[in-house]
């Protein structure tokens, strides 16, 4: 008998009586539930189920009021095509979403390699671009309302004290600037939490990769193109689908500073479906909007996984 | 994987756990003798006073029971509403607003009888779908507030009759080096200069049988905003006091700027709902206050604009049942007790509406409030109010309509000239509120 073998089947003496066997299995699979069941109970509760709920508010004109809604089929998503509000705020949560993902994808990794380099007052440093992250979307987003007033807000007082009076702007008001104010408080928000997943990964990377680079004479840009960004390329996979979804949900920073405004400029998607469903009563419309959106979105998420993944292998 | 011999210990953790998550998470358990009532207190001190004596009052008369504030702050009450009637705990009365079709329609209020309104000498509510649900707690009305010293620096003594007359007043109390007018684009309270010129022209004339109102024709597509001559003249004399006087950088500041910029003697004349002078004591406003009503774009007559003409105050809800309903009944009626009432009207600044309850306007200690209110009551006697929109219940705009009021004053503001779009805003958004009834 092979000793690989013999290793495998212990001997009869050894195994252990089939009784024993059954009970062992079964407080397995006890001990499964008990551990998995409560958090399995509650993630269906308020996850699974409202969701499934909302798919099937979506073929209903219910407003939220009554208890009884009438069916009326797809006739939401049929108006959702000819809706120009809902495209606007598509838009608008698109333009806000390529920026978001752009700067989360590739400005923190610049952020990151810059600051794994730094070697006095380490902690100090990423701490200060951490923090904001720490902060309640509220307070973030009060902090940029009073930042931005135009007559009383920090950055025209700062303009104003460097004699930049010209510069001064709106920056909530003025349609051209508030798309940028919202990407501001965005970006200022979460920057820290991106750049610490990056920091994370450059931890990981070989010191003999490096070591290997700058005996080959590499400078600091390939060694970033060469060893970091290819070495970095999971979180770049994590980051730009966490960045997707943190530009498609926005609705917290539009609650708490513009309120869809001016007009209708800032309304992002999931800021509309608020709207419909709580301000205008239209909560089947609402619904259909949301199931709409879930489904742009697993194909969108779809696409980017398996493009970071090509890349990846080809890599 | 050796699985460890403790499975029923994990077993027994887990339901404790399950056992504990479900008491927390469960329904406090409602006393039996309690009404409970909601009011958007949300820091207004007149509100609260009110609601201390309101609920003092019934304690003292139906002894072992309590009234229980629900306070709805600064919120219109529609999620809290939508949330209570989907876990059917909707409080036992509920302050309305315009929400009062909404419940009434789901059938979570109970009809007053002709005889509560009688008793108090209150004028009717039109009935909606037949029924009368709500208490008319007072006439609330909007127009002009104006710092006196300033428009009488600028040797203005009488509220201008005519939009024309308002710009070249604004005009003259400018050229005196004040800020003619105190202005936010950035929450609701953007929409109030628009509110005030569509409520006094669109809708100046009430209803007859034989002359619907705007919102009739609209809901009946008879008269579209798109195509309305006085809608656009509206927006393009909004635009006008805009583009005039209304500072740069007005949109970001919202209603509490404005509050701030008025009581703070900052600025002339601010355009906003007679609640303010329930204000003006905390803020220790020490200057004169005169309210003044909407001028006319359209060569009709200035008027206040009574927002409180549709069905509203309070109601009581399907929750009252039995006993429940006959205390809540009793809440109601002390509501009008002298001294409750007389609270309600100095929180508010509402003028009396129970003709049988001696309390007629707010009274106040401080000069310049009482002089607000004096005002305010010779105002509205001189040049009298329309309802504007709040006509009934089933004759007023889509909800979400203050929305879109907002967002076109939001463009307008940020220098939208495109009036066709901004119509055609008002229209589409009308449409889309229309659905969700």
């Amino acid at each position: 008998m092979p000793p690989a073998q013999a290793s495998a089947s212990p001997p009869a003496a050894s195994l252990p009586h089939p009784s024993s066997r059954r009970r062992g299995a079964w407080r397995q699979r006890l001990a499964c539930v008990v551990l998995v069941g409560p958090a399995l109970v509650l993630y269906a509760g308020f996850m699974v189920v409202p969701a499934l709920l909302g798919g099937c508010y979506s073929l209903t004109d219910w407003n939220g009021w009554t208890a009884d809604a009438t069916f009326i089929g797809l006739a939401n998503f049929r108006d959702l095509g000819k809706d120009d509000r809902f495209w606007t705020a598509a838009r608008f949560t698109l333009f806000e979403t390529a920026l978001i993902v752009l700067f989360f994808t590739f400005g923190s990794l610049v952020l990151a390699v810059l600051l794994d380099r730094v070697t006095r007052m380490k902690g100090l440093i990423r701490g200060l671009f951490f923090y904001p992250f720490v902060l309640s979307m509220l307070v973030s987003g009060l902090l940029f309302n009073y930042l931005a007033n135009y007559r009383e807000g920090a950055v025209n007082l700062l303009l104003r004290w460097l004699g930049l009076e010209a510069w001064t702007q709106d920056w909530m008001g003025s349609p051209d600037w508030v798309p940028y104010f919202i990407f501001a408080l965005v970006a200022w928000s979460a920057l820290g939490f991106f750049t610490t997943l990056y920091l994370a990964n450059l931890q990981t990377v070989p010191v003999e990769l490096y070591e290997a680079a700058r005996m080959d004479g590499a400078g600091a840009v390939r060694v970033f193109t060469h060893i970091q960004v290819p070495l970095l390329l999971p979180t770049i996979t994590t980051n730009s689908v966490l960045a997707l979804i943190t530009g498609i949900n926005l609705f917290g920073q539009i609650v708490v500073t513009t309120e869809g405004g001016p007009g209708f400029r800032t309304v992002t998607i999931s800021y509309y479906i608020y709207q419909l469903g709580v301000l205008s009563n239209r909560q089947g419309y609402a619904s259909a909007v949301s199931v709409a959106t879930f489904f742009a979105l697993v194909v969108v998420a779809c696409i980017q996984v398996s493009l970071m993944r090509r890349r990846t292998v080809a890599l | 994987m050796r699985v460890p011999s403790c499975g029923w210990r994990v077993a027994v953790a887990g339901a404790l756990l399950l056992v504990l998550l479900a008491a927390c998470s469960a329904p406090e358990k409602q006393a039996e003798k309690v009404i409970r009532v909601t009011r958007n207190i949300g820091g207004r001190e007149g509100f609260r006073i009110h609601f201390e004596a309101w609920k003092a009052a019934f304690e003292k008369q139906n002894p072992g029971w309590k009234m229980e504030l629900i306070d709805l702050g600064n919120a219109s009450g529609a999620d809290f509403y939508k949330s209570k009637i989907a876990t059917g705990d909707l409080p036992d009365i509920v302050m309305t607003w315009q929400l009062a079709k909404f419940l009434s329609d789901g059938g979570h209020l109970i009809p007053l009888s002709d005889e509560f309104y009688g008793k108090f000498g209150i004028p009717p509510p039109p009935p909606y779908k037949g029924k009368r649900y709500t208490t008319q707690s007072g006439i609330q009305v909007q127009g002009l507030a104006v710092n006196r010293k300033m428009w009488n620096d600028a040797g203005i003594t009488e509220p201008p009759a005519t939009w024309d007359e308002f710009l070249a007043d604004l005009q003259k109390v400018k050229d005196r080096g004040y800020t003619p007018l105190v202005y936010g684009g950035k929450d609701w309270s953007a929409f109030m200069p628009l509110f005030l010129s569509l409520a006094a022209n669109l809708y100046h004339d009430r209803p007859t049988p034989g002359k619907p109102s705007f919102t009739k024709l609209r809901d009946e597509r008879k008269v579209l905003f798109a195509t309305d001559p006085t809608a656009r003249l509206i927006l393009q004399r909004v635009a006008e006091l805009m583009d005039r006087f209304v500072p740069k950088g007005a949109g970001s500041d919202g209603y509490n700027e404005q509050q701030r910029d008025f009581y703070g003697g900052k600025g002339a004349t601010w355009m906003m709902g007679c609640w303010l002078g329930g204000d003006l004591e905390p803020h220790q406003v020490d200057f004169e206050v005169e309210y003044w009503p909407v001028p006319s774009m359209t060569g009709k007559s200035p008027v206040f604009i009574q927002t409180s003409e549709i069905p509203n105050g309070w109601a009581i809800t399907t929750s009252a049942s039995g006993e429940k309903l006959t205390k809540a009944i009793s809440a109601l009626e002390l509501f009008f007790d002298p001294q409750v009432y007389q609270l309600f009207l100095n929180g508010e600044m509402q003028i009396g509406l129970a003709e049988r309850v001696n309390a007629k306007a707010p009274k106040c200690a401080s000069a310049p409030v009482q002089k607000f209110v004096d005002s305010m009551v010779a105002s509205v006697k001189r040049y009298g109010t329309t309802p504007g929109w709040h006509n009934a219940l089933d004759d007023f705009p889509p909800l979400s309509f203050e929305h879109v009021m907002r967002a076109v004053s939001q463009e307008l503001l940020a220098g939208n000239r495109d009036y066709d779009k901004l119509l055609k805003m008002l229209d589409d958004e009308w449409d889309q509120g229309r659905k969700g009834e």
